[in-house]
């Protein structure tokens, strides 16, 4: 007893000590703005000091009732199991001391305090019947309270460490990923399509990638992603892959996002290629959408339809200048497209932007399977005449199925399909320079079947198919008609490496200006994910 | 055409009025806190439950149907600690519901009012799949579970104020079966105190700490990481010179390797779970607690 006060009266005179000499002017810090805060630490301690002086009484109730204190003791607390890293600095919430006196986190052998003495563990209690029913080792409020009432929701109960909380504003993750990669073409830019596949034979880095994503402030979240890559010199290119922010709190279920951002079109597009089933990019996406996939500045704007299913409508306007909007205001290497001389011109009116619909659904057929669903567009001009003007359509399907069973995820199969249209004017170029205006129908699709057949191993296979319309005056060498069909099997250690083995076959048919071959290619990817744990999106 | 955009929005004002009036619309992460809903919220909720009982809580899918759950939920209970890390913050994203965020009460986060334990003190994925702010399977602990049900209980009440006598009794209620159920629990496995037990998975401090048995050796090398054949002889040499009677296995787990391990070393291979409904006939918290006693104890005789 005398113990207790003791405790409790040195607590609230160091706290009063420090109080003091950490505040420089106490006596003006009323008609100070930063007040505030002083009130609110003030308001915490006298709340503190309430707690304390009703355990206090709680306490000599227990010790005048003779030997029922005996039988307190075990219910109130127990020290910690030895497994319990005894970080977390609070003290226990049924001695909430005025200014910790103490520090369990930073000193071996912190004196317990008035409330918790070193008391009897579980099963040294004795009779069954005394098997504690609360334990201030794990639950902050003892769990011993039989009401509901009173305690504030929103005030999180102050554990270091269980809060849910980090303690940087952003996540930061790093990903590296590499290919070794064999082929029977020399020319293995011609024959992968992507930006990010392997572009050479020998090793290839062609994605190191620094996300960052995190809350602004609280009405908006940010995403930015650097992509790093080696070309086939080894010099490093550095691209803005994304850059954006996106609302978090508009009504009706509506969502902003305006920045550098990938196109809502179709399922891989959006996507970043370390999450993707294979080593390079399907042909529809590389020879349609472009090798850096379609993204460009502008915002977005997407709304969850009010249905009792999952529908999403999104429309995005891009730029859809350069490179990265290849079929679209895209002056293409050198100044040439599809054998045309190009203008790489500003932006007329809203007819310039590249307008991107998707509208997506998904259902559950059972407890274990989902389907979602999805039609894209995208419309523009592009820079191969005055006028000149692209459209590309898109449906995509994914089916996919997990045990109920699951462990890491797996076993599951997954079969995702993606086919694409593109009605592609081209003119004359500059000035008609050349000799004909001619409308590409180009179509093409691809169907890939993933099998997580065991705990961190995946196998798949994948079909894809690309029809290019032939022309007797286009002379270009991504303009042919090809297939390609490809297995891979992938091992993933942890969610955070990956290694990757994938064999391709090719083939491309003659056209008007280029022969046709068949090429065989092997790729061993591996990659490594250091940093925040990413989450995955469906 | 006006017409008929009229009755439209006639229709979803109405079924929105509808939902309005009707029960709570509670959705939680994971069984078990699903379960503690049910048990304060009685029939004054709907519960739906995103992960399944018998799969893997740190690998769910981000099914676009949770979207549509979250976006109508009253009340989100997730358990926090980063165990739901993969998957529910693009949920959240998408679903786009102010009434969810943390700080408001119709979020619960059950982690919230624990000391983790296990909380390591050198954050390294060398080490595995590691949980920087400690272990995060604390509700099969019952005595947290206890914890959870008042903050469950609380929220409840903030967000339904009408109904919280209710949730209040509701409360009192579980708390008094809990209180009189550990005394049998506690009873029941006195007997096995200070006995070594193997898992699969490190899922089980919270439970071994309450029933003062020791779960220490487990039979993947290191969290998340499959077992593999040396890791595997070193457990049963270790069973053996211990004589260690039990191997618990969750639902998800690969229950031929641990079947391999019990018939090299003489131990018996016990079904746990940590999620009402991931054993046959435990529907709610208390039988599912009920069930893991008998199971274990069963064995360890």
């Amino acid at each position: 007893m005398f113990v207790s006060v003791m405790v409790a009266l040195c607590a609230i005179a160091t706290s009063f000590a420090q109080d003091a000499a950490s505040n420089a002017t106490p006596a003006a810090a009323g008609s100070t703005p930063a007040a505030a805060a002083d009130v609110e630490a003030l308001r915490q301690q006298v709340q503190a000091l309430t707690a304390m002086v009703q355990q206090l009484q709680e306490q000599v109730k227990q010790q005048q009732s003779g030997s029922a204190a005996a039988a307190a003791l075990p219910q109130s607390s127990e020290p910690p199991p030895a497994t319990t890293d005894a970080a977390p600095s609070a003290a226990p919430a049924s001695a909430p001391a005025l200014f910790p006196t103490t520090d369990s986190a930073v000193v071996a052998s912190a004196p317990s305090s008035a409330n918790a003495p070193p008391s009897p563990s579980v099963d040294a209690n004795g009779t069954p019947n005394s098997f504690p029913t609360s334990d201030d080792a794990v639950t902050a409020s003892g769990g011993g309270a039989s009401s509901t009432a009173g305690a504030a929701l929103t005030e999180p109960i102050p554990i270091a460490g269980s809060t849910g909380g980090s303690k940087t504003y952003m996540n930061i993750s790093f990903d590296g990923m590499f290919v070794l990669a064999g082929s029977s073409a020399r020319d293995l830019y011609n024959v992968e399509v992507g930006d990010h596949d392997p572009q050479q034979r020998g090793f290839n880095a062609r994605n190191a990638e620094i996300a960052l994503d995190g809350a602004v402030d609280p009405f908006f979240e940010g995403f930015a992603n650097i992509v790093l890559k080696l070309d086939n010199d080894n010099r490093t290119e550095i691209e803005l892959e994304e850059a954006f922010l996106q609302t978090t709190s508009l009504p009706f279920g509506l969502q902003v996002k305006a920045g550098q951002f990938f196109a809502p079109f179709g399922r891989i597009n959006p996507t970043h290629p370390h999450t993707w089933d294979f080593a390079d990019a399907p042909l529809v996406h590389g020879l349609l959408l472009g090798p850096d996939g379609l993204r460009g500045v502008g915002a977005q704007v997407a709304w969850t339809l009010p249905v009792p299913w999952y529908s999403q409508f999104l429309v995005a306007a891009q730029n859809g200048r350069g490179g990265t909007g290849y079929s679209f205001r895209n002056p293409g290497d050198d100044g040439v497209f599809y054998g045309r001389l190009t203008k790489d011109r500003e932006l007329r009116g809203l007819e310039d932007f590249v307008w991107i619909p998707r509208w997506e659904n998904s259902f559950n057929p059972s407890e274990t399977q989902t389907v979602l669903g999805g039609l894209s567009g995208a419309f523009g001009s592009n820079d191969t005449g005055a006028n000149t003007r692209t459209q590309i359509y898109g449906a995509d399907l994914l089916y996919k199925w997990k045990s109920a069973h699951a462990e890491g995820g797996f076993p599951f199969v997954k079969w995702q399909t993606e086919g694409m249209y593109r009605r592609f004017e081209a003119g004359r170029g500059v000035d008609l320079t050349f000799p004909v205006a001619e409308t590409f129908h180009d179509w093409g699709m691809y169907s890939q079947v993933m099998w997580g057949f065991k705990k961190g191993w995946v196998a798949g296979i994948r079909g894809d198919y690309l029809h290019m319309t032939d022309s007797e005056f286009t002379d270009d060498d991504v303009r042919q008609t090809r297939s390609r069909i490809s297995a891979d099997l992938t091992w993933f250690p942890t969610e955070f490496s990956k290694l990757r083995l994938q064999y391709n076959h090719d083939f491309m048919e003659a056209n008007t200006f280029l022969a046709g071959r068949d090429v065989d290619s092997v790729f061993l990817q591996f990659e490594f994910i250091l940093g925040a744990h990413g989450a995955h999106k469906f | 055409m006006k017409k008929l955009i009229r009755v439209l929005a006639v229709t979803l004002f109405g079924l929105t009025a509808m939902a309005a009036e009707a029960k709570l619309n509670v959705v939680t992460t994971l069984p078990d806190l699903g379960a503690l809903a049910r048990e304060i919220g009685g029939d004054k909720v709907d519960v739906t439950t995103m992960a399944k009982p018998t799969e893997d809580p740190h690998f769910v899918d981000a099914r676009p149907s949770f979207v549509v759950q979250l976006r109508s939920a009253d009340v989100l209970i997730d358990g926090g600690a980063e165990l739901e890390v993969g998957w529910l913050p693009p949920l959240l994203q998408n679903a786009r519901n102010p009434k969810l965020e943390v700080g408001q009460p119709g979020r619960v986060q059950a982690s919230q009012s624990v000391r983790l334990m296990n909380v390591p003190t050198n954050v390294t994925r060398a080490a595995g799949d590691v949980h920087a702010l400690g272990n995060p399977h604390f509700a099969i602990d019952p005595i947290i579970a206890k914890t959870i049900a008042q903050h469950i209980a609380q929220s409840f009440s903030a967000v339904d104020a009408p109904n919280s006598a209710a949730y209040d009794a509701n409360y009192k209620k579980f708390e008094a079966a809990i209180n009189a159920k550990l005394q049998q629990w506690g009873a029941a496995m006195l007997p096995f105190k200070g006995q070594h037990v193997v898992a699969y998975h490190d899922s089980w401090p919270y439970f071994a700490h309450r029933f003062g048995i020791e779960i220490d050796i487990f039979l993947e090398p290191k969290p998340g990481i499959p077992p593999s054949p040396a890791h595997l002889a070193e457990v049963i040499e270790q069973i053996k010179a211990q004589k260690i009677k039990a191997i618990i296995v969750e639902p998800f787990h690969d229950r031929k390797i641990a079947e391999k391990v019990a018939s090299a070393s003489g131990a018996k291979v016990v079904d746990f779970a940590q999620y009402p409904g991931g054993l046959p006939g435990t529907d709610t918290y208390i039988q599912l607690i009920d069930k893991l006693v008998a199971n274990l104890s069963a064995a360890l005789k």
